[in-house]
């Protein structure tokens, strides 16, 4: 009886840690809009980590009418993937103090990956940096969450 | 038994807040429908499509092939024709940015030019000849530039630059009241992704000395996202071609100069001219061809004719304006042709 009151305690106090932790990154998930406007990127959560995927393009389709893709990849096969749905954020961990490291932005423009940090400085807003190397060396871009409209 | 109900309950909720979302077909429509969360603002970004990348470090090399200089009389110092084998030196430029927003953007650069010249004749006599053959010409900078958008369509930019020019070395260097100030202001408007242009006025020694001109902005990307045009006129202009994101050629000009203190550093002057500033001003018509050889490393190889636009000297610096005042040696060069060639780390 004893030990099951224990495993009880222990349970409670690591899904209360854990439900804490998470409400805390969690404020990252939603849909954010780039500093240019040209996309919005849905943020979501796999396991411990944050990724993001574009979910909507100011000009979603290429000069001959069609659905743009990533045809600025650095590998030809990619070449042909749609751009909407196309995770551009991956593999951010949360450290605290509203700060998402250790991930990586993808710019379709240039078929780039650099390093990236996301702060979030208030609850609409994020601090993108991407960064080659160190942080010196990048540009950071400002993020507005998206309130998607009642219908 | 009820305490392992309990136990099972608080397991599936701990498994449930840390487990994945599947990937799902979705409909992406949905997202098209939204505002600024909080009311938030938009503001224009400082880019059109497609424009040429900024570099966050430059380091580059600049070779002009030979050419004739015919060097003008003062006084007791007689005119001396002269053949320039070549002028050389390396381009340094960095330009961080330390403040990006939404809503203002600021970058913070430094550069580092040298022109050597290597003149053919050993027995240089003209005073200005002497010197630059021995010790060529350098530049060092500090600069800036602000980019503050008001809204989703009119911008200000302002730029400005303070450059140490002259004879002197990392030894012997000259003094920081011989600091040009140049600056140039531009309003704006960013009509859609492809097209910004704006109006401004500069003060600029582009022309060699002192100068106040109007300048326009234009930075436009055809329909067809294969072409473009790049210019602040009148200091340059470029039409662009956008072979990929990653290799783009330019074909343009740009309107390079400076007033440099030349100082009396051997005695190549009389000793009346203790300190003399040259205005060189040259017109550079170029192809460019920059590719991406790795990652974020760019590399830039330019080629073209170098026009020369004022190689004059006055006795100091003073503002001339429209003003007919005469210089103290008034010499012309032939024009030649130049290759640049860097290396870049290009901004994200």
């Amino acid at each position: 009886m004893k030990k099951a009151f224990l495993s009880l305690f222990i349970l409670i106090s690591v899904n209360t840690g854990l439900l804490l932790a998470q409400s805390e990154s969690d404020v990252l998930l939603g849909v954010w809009e780039s500093g240019s406007g040209k996309a919005r990127v849905k943020i979501d959560k796999v396991s411990d980590k944050f990724f993001g995927k574009i979910v909507w393009l100011k000009e979603p389709n290429n000069e001959e009418g069609k659905p743009k893709v990533d045809k600025n990849n650095p590998e030809e096969k990619l070449r042909t993937a749609p751009l909407l749905g196309y995770r551009m954020l991956k593999d951010f961990s949360y450290k605290g103090e509203k700060t998402w490291e250790d991930g990586t932005i993808y710019d379709p423009e240039n078929g780039s990956t650099y390093s990236c940090t996301i702060k979030m400085t208030d609850d609409n807003t994020l601090e993108v940096r991407g960064f080659i190397g160190v942080s010196l060396f990048g540009r950071t871009d400002v993020w507005k969450r998206i309130q998607l409209k009642k219908k | 038994m009820k305490q392992f109900g309990w136990l099972f309950f608080l397991l599936s909720t701990t498994l449930l807040s840390v487990a994945q979302e599947a990937d799902t077909v979705e409909d992406y429509s949905m997202y098209g429908e939204a505002e600024l969360a909080g009311g938030a603002k938009r503001f224009c970004t400082s880019k059109v499509f497609d424009l040429s990348p900024n570099k966050l470090i430059s380091v580059g090399y600049d070779f002009q092939g030979g050419y004739r200089g015919d060097f003008g009389s003062q006084g007791a110092i007689p005119s001396q024709s002269a053949t320039v084998q070549n002028n050389y030196g390396l381009r340094l430029a960095a330009n961080v940015p330390v403040i990006s927003k939404t809503n203002i953007l600021l970058n913070v650069g430094a550069t580092y030019w040298e022109n050597f010249y290597s003149f053919s004749e050993s027995n240089l006599s003209h005073p200005l000849a002497q010197s630059l053959n021995k010790y060529g010409l350098r530049t060092m900078g500090l600069n800036f530039t602000l980019f503050k958008p008001f809204n989703e369509k009119k911008f200000l930019i302002v730029n400005g630059s303070a450059d140490l020019n002259g004879n002197y070395s990392f030894s012997d260097f000259q003094s920081f009241n011989s600091t040009k100030v140049s600056a140039v202001a531009v309003y704006g408007w960013k009509k859609h992704d492809r097209l910004m242009y704006g109006f401004g006025v500069a003060r600029t020694f582009r022309v060699g000395e002192t100068n106040y001109l109007p300048v326009f902005l234009y930075n436009y990307t055809f329909p067809s996202r294969k072409w473009g045009v790049e210019a602040l006129l009148p200091a340059r202009a470029a039409l662009r071609r956008t072979f990929s994101a990653r290799t783009l050629g330019f074909f343009g000009y740009e309107l390079e100069g400076n007033s440099y203190l030349v100082r009396n550093l051997s005695n190549e002057f009389p000793s009346s001219f203790n300190s003399v500033e040259l205005r060189r001003s040259e017109l550079r018509i170029r192809f460019t061809f920059e590719q991406s050889i790795k990652d974020f490393l760019w590399l830039s190889l330019q080629a073209g004719l170098r026009y020369n636009y004022r190689f004059n000297v006055d006795e100091k610096e003073f503002f001339r304006g429209f003003g007919d005042q005469a210089y103290l040696f008034e010499n012309s060069l032939a024009n030649s042709l130049y290759v640049n060639f860097s290396i870049n780390l290009v901004s994200p």
